[in-house]
C-alpha cells in the first residue's frame, strides 16, 4: 500500500504562521518588560502577531475543503473537547482576540494593560505548543508521536517570532534595534536549543520503530536531505547562530551598530524564519506511518 | 443491537481486487477513493518464498483514534458498533486521516469530506444483502456478521481460526485476520 502524506504545504504554513504570531506577541511583551523604550519594535510585534495568525487560519480553512464549501460547519469545531484541534480553536480564538485588542489599543495610543499582555502571552505559549501537540497525538507517525515535538515547535515559535520583530527593528527602527541587547541575547540561544531538540528528536525517533527510522532517514539522507541539511540546518539554524556569534561576541566594538551589521543581522533573522517554515514542512511531509503488516 | 465485525482470511486471498471494485460500485466511489486497500508481504527466500496479499479498510475500532480526534463530532460510533461519518458535519480537516493507523480514510474530491468503509450498514441491517465486498469475493476470503451472536458465521469462523486484528489490541479493531 503506497502512502501519501495526509497534510502538505498549506498546513506547514499554518503551523509556522501560528507559531510565528505567538512568538511575535511574546517578543512584544518581553520588550515591554526589558526594553520599554523600544516602542516601534513592540508595535511591529503587535501587528505581526494577529496578522500572520489570521493568514494561517485562512490557509487552514482553505485546506479543509468540506468546511470551505459549508462555512457554518466550522461552528462545530468546539464539539469534541477531547480533540487537540478543538483545544487549538479555543487557544487560537482567545489569542487572536487578545492580539487584536492589543493592536487596537496600540493604534489608539492607549496603554495596553499588563494583565492583557500576560494573558496574551500565555495563550501564545499555548498556541505554539498546541501546534506540536496536534501532530504529537497521532500514534500512526513515530516522527510526530513524542513529547519533544510540542517543545520543539514552541522553541521555534518564540525564535521565529523574535526574528520577525528583530528583522523589522533592524531595517525600520535601527536606534531601537541597537538598544535591545537582552532580547538579542535571548534570541541568540533559541536556534542552539532548537538544534539540540532536533538532534534528540531524530536520534530517539530513529530507534523507536522501523517507520521512525525510515522517517528520520528520509530527512538526513533520503528524499528530504537537501532541504533538511541546507535549508533547515544550515540556513535556518547554523548560519544565523554563526552570524549572531560574530556580531555579538567577535566583531569590532561599534560595528554592530552600523547599517551593514543591521543588514547582516536581518539576513540571519530571515534565515531563522526560513528555517522555522522548513522545520514544520519537513516534519509534516517526512513522517511515515507505522507498518500495517 | 449488534456488534458487527469481519474475518478476513488472507490465506485464501488471491489479490484480484474484486472486493474493492464491488465496494466502489456499491458506494458510488471515485477511482481515487478506495475504501479497500491492499498491502503485500513477502516472506521466506527462493525457492520457498511466498507473497501474501492483505486487504485492509476501516477496522471499525471500538477504541477509534479517528473518533477521538475528530473536532466536529462528524465521526461517531452507532449502536451497532459501526464507525460512521456524518458528512454534514465533516469540515475535511483530515485530522482523522492522520490519526487512523490503518490509513483507511480517503477524501471525496467531490465534497472535500472524508469517507471510508461503511460496513454497508443499510443492506446489512435489512438482512437482505451482505456487504458486496463479501459476496463479490471469488475465494470466500471475507465473513461478515454479528460478533456478539455466538451462532453467527463470523463468530464461528473467529472461534475456529483464532484470527487476530492487524495491530493486536491497539485500537480494539473489529476486523480479524487469518494470516
Amino acid at each position: 500500500m503506497s502512502f501519501e502524506p495526509v497534510w502538505g504545504a498549506p498546513i506547514a504554513w499554518y503551523l509556522f504562521l501560528a507559531g510565528l504570531g505567538g512568538g511575535a506577541f511574546i517578543t512584544s511583551a518581553f520588550l515591554r518588560w526589558k526594553h520599554p523604550e523600544a516602542h516601534g519594535m513592540r508595535f511591529a510585534g503587535h501587528i505581526i502577531a494577529p496578522v500572520v495568525v489570521i493568514i494561517g487560519l485562512f490557509l487552514l480553512m482553505f485546506d479543509a475543503e468540506a468546511g470551505l464549501h459549508n462555512p457554518l460547519r466550522f461552528a462545530l469545531l468546539l464539539h469534541n473537547p477531547c480533540s487537540v484541534m478543538t483545544w487549538g480553536v479555543v487557544f487560537l480564538a482567545a489569542f487572536v482576540i487578545i492580539a487584536l485588542i492589543t493592536l487596537l489599543l496600540d493604534c489608539l495610543k492607549k496603554q495596553v494593560p499588563v494583565w492583557l499582555e500576560i494573558a496574551g502571552s500565555v495563550f501564545a505559549v499555548c498556541v505554539g505548543a498546541y501546534t506540536g501537540a496536534l501532530l504529537g497525538v497521532c500514534q500512526t507517525f513515530p516522527l510526530w508521536n513524542n513529547a519533544l515535538l510540542p517543545i520543539l515547535f514552541l522553541v521555534s515559535a518564540v525564535s521565529t517570532g523574535m526574528s520577525s520583530v528583530l528583522l523589522v527593528g533592524g531595517l525600520k527602527f535601527p536606534k531601537e534595534f541597537d538598544s535591545v541587547g537582552v532580547l538579542k541575547k535571548f534570541h541568540y540561544c533559541f536556534p542552539i536549543i532548537e538544534l539540540v531538540l532536533v538532534a534528540s528528536l531524530c536520534f530517539i525517533t530513529s530507534y523507536n520503530s522501523v517507520a521512525g527510522f525510515e522517517s528520520v532517514m528520509s530527512l538526513v539522507c533520503g528524499n528530504w536531505a537537501v532541504l533538511f541539511w541546507l535549508g533547515f540546518i544550515v540556513v535556518g539554524l547554523v548560519a544565523p547562530t554563526a552570524v549572531e556569534t560574530w556580531l555579538l561576541f567577535i566583531s569590532k566594538p561599534g560595528f554592530e551598530e552600523t547599517p551593514k551589521a543591521h543588514y547582516i543581522g536581518a539576513a540571519a533573522d530571515a534565515g531563522v524564519l526560513i528555517g522555522g517554515f522548513l522545520l514544520r514542512f519537513l516534519i509534516v511531509v517526512a513522517a511515515l506511518p507505522v507498518a500495517l503488516v | 443491537m449488534a456488534r458487527y465485525g469481519m474475518v478476513i482470511d488472507t490465506t485464501k486471498c488471491i489479490g484480484c481486487g474484486a472486493c474493492r471494485l464491488a465496494c466502489q460500485n456499491q458506494n458510488d466511489l471515485l477511482s481515487s477513493m478506495p475504501f479497500v486497500k491492499f498491502s503485500e508481504v513477502e516472506t521466506g527466500v527462493y525457492p520457498t518464498a511466498s507473497l501474501q496479499v492483505v486487504p485492509s479498510q476501516c477496522m471499525h475500532c471500538e477504541d477509534a483514534p479517528c473518533q477521538a480526534v475528530c473536532p466536529t463530532g462528524a465521526t461517531y460510533t452507532n449502536e451497532d458498533g459501526i464507525v460512521c461519518i456524518d458528512h454534514g458535519r465533516c469540515i475535511g480537516c483530515k485530522y482523522c486521516m492522520a490519526a487512523c493507523p490503518y490509513q483507511a480514510r480517503v477524501v471525496d474530491e467531490r465534497t472535500g469530506a472524508v469517507d471510508k468503509c461503511r460496513f454497508c450498514t443499510v443492506s446489512a441491517l435489512n438482512g437482505t444483502e451482505m456487504s458486496t465486498c463479501v459476496t463479490a469475493c471469488p475465494a470466500g476470503v471475507r465473513v461478515f456478521g454479528d460478533l456478539d451472536d455466538p451462532d453467527s458465521e463470523v463468530s464461528k469462523v473467529l472461534a475456529a481460526t483464532h484470527a487476530t486484528p492487524l495491530l493486536g489490541d491497539a485500537t480494539k479493531s473489529k476486523i480479524f485476520y487469518v494470516r
